[in-house]
């Protein structure tokens, strides 16, 4: 049976107001009453109404990214004893009832990090730009890592407590992603992917990366993995 | 007039980059200041790149540079990419030590709400 107790659920979350409470509320409706936003210097009042929706809420007083935001949430969870940790985006795109398959993923197949994967099953309609640049960030990360994974870029993850240990990250931004991963082999943890799906809005594509941003990101990547 | 594989691909790659830019403007993701130099610094790429001799030769006998010149441009291009790597890893050490400092503060603050 899941130990719904033992995982803390981590929200990065950036201006986010709009949205945040609805999150919360999906998230708790699961099960999960353990909840953190990582307000990552958000001008608007993302914190205030994750508190009032029943969330801990740790605030960075300036936006660092949201890679920082993670190594944030996997610190606090060291400080805590967690047991495991799992990150959703703040944006509402994930089914929080998919921690569920990860969760089981990760008995299963006695792994330390659980990947939700958008293109192990095909329902829900995923953006041609994304799958496009998915594709690209796949590519460049697959490049790095031993294993071979189809959603580098995917921010529902569950991590057990030797990764919440072991895991160290340095990109604050997007990259932090496919960064995760080069550590997690580095520091010989067993990674795996479950199905999971997503639902795309006008507003959670309106908050993804662009192209800029994209290229931005795949450079900051390459270059902390080369002169790290 | 002989047409290169660049003078097509580098005007394209402008193209995308200046595209680009006019979405995250109407994005109101960009300023108009930001907007207008990425524009113009894309735009005068892009027309290098269709018409390189022409161009430099302007800009050689407008300052008088003959071909022995090379050398130095050569070196000058070396040193300014070594001094713009040096600035970009002193840029990555400054964000990583405000990156530091700022979960430091914010696990602290949360640490002193719990008490």
């Amino acid at each position: 049976m899941i130990p719904l107790h033992d995982i803390w659920v981590v929200l990065p979350a950036y201006n986010e107001e709009t949205v945040i409470c609805k999150v919360i509320e999906t998230i708790q409706t699961c099960g999960f009453r353990r909840i953190i936003v990582i307000d990552d210097g958000s001008e608007d009042q993302t914190a205030s109404k994750a508190e009032s929706c029943g969330a801990m809420v740790v605030q960075h007083l300036v936006n660092r990214g949201a890679g920082a935001s993670t190594q944030t949430g996997i610190e606090l969870a060291r400080m805590k004893g967690c047991q495991y940790l799992a990150f959703m985006d703040a944006d509402g795109q994930h089914d929080p009832a998919d921690l569920l398959k990860l969760w089981e993923k990760m008995e299963a197949t006695q792994c330390d990090i659980v990947i939700g994967s958008r293109f192990l099953q095909t329902s829900g309609k995923i953006p041609v730009t994304r799958i496009i640049f998915n594709g690209i960030a796949n590519t460049l990360t697959n490049v790095f890592c031993k294993g071979r994974y189809t959603d580098t870029q995917s921010g529902l993850r569950l991590l057990n407590r030797k990764a919440i240990e072991k895991l160290e990250l340095e990109i604050d931004g997007f990259g932090y992603c496919s960064e995760m991963l080069i550590v997690a082999e580095q520091e010989q943890l067993k990674i795996e992917e479950a199905a999971s799906t997503v639902r795309y809005s006008a507003y959670s594509i309106s908050k993804g990366q662009d192209f800029q941003i994209g290229i931005t990101t795949a450079l900051n990547f390459i270059w902390n993995t080369i002169f790290k | 007039m002989e047409i290169r594989i660049f003078q097509i691909l580098v005007p394209l790659f402008a193209l995308v980059f200046i595209i680009s830019q006019i979405t995250r403007h109407l994005k109101s993701k960009a300023t108009n200041v930001e907007t207008i130099v990425s524009i113009g610094f894309w735009l005068s790429v892009g027309i290098f790149a269709i018409f390189p001799d022409a161009i430099s030769n302007s800009i050689a006998a407008a300052f008088g540079i003959k071909s022995n010149i090379n050398a130095v441009l050569f070196l000058s291009i070396g040193i300014i990419f070594f001094v713009q790597f040096k600035m970009y890893s002193l840029i990555k050490k400054q964000e990583n030590a405000i990156t530091v400092l700022t979960r430091k503060i914010a696990l602290k603050e949360q640490e002193k709400q719990q008490q």
